[in-house]
């Protein structure tokens, strides 16, 4: 009889399967397919014990704090200095370097998210300097106090940086939204701002800020209805 | 060049960013080895640190010939870790290390055989995602071929393929660089 069929070896050795009569008695004779048996036997059954093996967990984060500090050498360990400014005033980028495959960016990039303390390797792109391509003063509405103000400012037409103060106390929080003025039932919100921070909120897609350049601040009630309360709070055109 | 040859590479030439990133992939292969052999988890953690460390200072002996990154990691990581044993019994410290040993270890369960289940775990999880879970539900589930073909959909002929392929990669992978000895042929294993 001829060796053994490579799906029959597989049968064999990971399937339990019996072998027929005349299979035994090649198999008694022949070293090398017994031999292949063996090996597929043998890493089936490493196979099935691997199942414990799904998902390790990582070590915990001083493991690796351990070890960056141990190897010391200056980039894997050390807080990346402010980034150089480059002749045209933009930061210089650092690049992750292009053999680095991206499922293995993802986990870095999410341990490096998650490890807070020890900054790490700085695999993500840093994005350009950010330009501010428009902006607006925001002044109080009546029902306001008299000191409430803010500054919005576009950057980059994506993202809206709001900073406000000494806004009224709420029982509810406050809204950030883009309206048009020509026709004021026309608004977009831009989401949540906390009382005295600046927040950057992004603009979606699309908005033409040539249309829609009202940035209004209102408070909103937790009452679960998504539209403007009507009760705007500051105000401000944006300007280029 | 798969990523992790890639990735060994860059290990080897000192590249900073590759030490972060094997840590990242291998590091808890590391550490349940370390664990496993040693039982004891602050024990295991030290191990994992010093393997690292004493990896990425001796990067250049690695020599991608003779086996992966993962397998070359393991084998340091074993090494110091029975060296921690040896030391602790040999100081007579033999009390808490021993008595933090899980049961008398079976005698499947030498360290050896530790790396060799962790190298085909790793080599299951980079298969291609149909052989992968053609195989998982080979190995976890007892299914057959026809049991298989039910549960995917797949032909009987494409899960025989699968699981013909997937076990040629495992055995090529554990061959190279699994640690204990086992019924392996000397030479080139018979392709599949």
């Amino acid at each position: 009889m001829p060796h053994l069929d490579p799906d029959r070896l597989v049968d064999l050795a990971l399937f339990d399967s019996a072998a027929e009569p005349e299979e035994s008695a090649h198999l008694d004779v022949c070293a090398g397919c017994r031999t292949e048996i063996g090996s597929l036997q043998h890493v089936a059954t490493l196979g099935k014990e691997t199942e414990e093996l799904r998902d390790l967990p990582a070590p915990p984060e001083s493991v690796w704090a351990g070890i960056a500090a141990a190897t010391a050498e200056p980039v894997a360990s050390v807080r990346p200095l402010p980034a150089a400014r480059t002749d045209d005033g933009r930061r210089r980028r650092r690049r992750t370097p292009k053999w680095v495959p991206p499922f293995l960016l993802a986990t870095a990039a999410a341990l490096v998210a998650i490890a807070g303390t020890v900054t790490v390797v700085q695999l993500v792109d840093r994005p350009p300097a950010a330009e501010v391509t428009a902006r607006a003063t925001l002044s109080p509405l009546r029902g306001a106090p008299p000191a409430a103000r803010g500054d919005a400012e576009v950057v980059d037409d994506d993202e809206l940086r709001v900073d406000v103060s000494d806004l009224p106390l709420t029982n509810g929080y406050y809204e950030v939204w883009l309206i048009d003025p020509d026709d004021t039932s026309r608004m977009q919100s831009l989401g949540g701002l906390p009382a005295d921070a600046e927040a950057v909120l992004p603009i979606p897609p699309g908005t033409d800020l040539r249309t829609y350049r009202l940035v209004d601040v209102s408070a909103e009630p937790h009452d679960g209805n998504s539209a403007h309360s009507g009760d705007s709070l500051l105000r401000g055109t944006l300007t280029s | 060049m798969s990523p992790d040859q890639e990735l060994a590479e860059h290990f080897r030439g000192g590249d900073e960013h590759a030490l972060r990133i094997a840590y990242d992939r291998f590091g808890g292969a590391v550490l349940h080895l370390a664990q496993r052999v040693l039982g004891n988890r602050s024990d295991a953690e030290d191990v994992t640190q010093a393997t690292f460390v004493a990896a990425w200072q001796g990067r250049q002996t690695f020599d991608p010939d003779r086996g992966s990154l993962l397998s070359w990691l393991l084998g340091i990581a074993r090494r110091k870790a029975v060296d921690r044993i040896r030391t602790a019994v040999r100081e007579n410290r033999i009390t808490e290390t021993i008595r933090a040993l899980p049961e008398p270890a079976a005698p499947a369960e030498t360290p050896e055989r530790i790396v060799d289940r962790l190298v085909v775990a790793d080599e299951l999880a980079q298969l291609p995602a149909e052989q992968r879970r053609t195989l998982e539900l080979a190995f976890y589930d007892d299914l057959t071929h026809p049991q298989i073909s039910a549960v995917t959909g797949l032909p009987l002929g494409t899960v025989k393929s699968h699981i013909r392929r997937g076990m040629a990669s495992l055995r090529r992978r554990w061959e190279v660089d699994g640690a204990a000895p086992g019924p392996r042929p000397a030479g080139r294993s018979r392709t599949l």
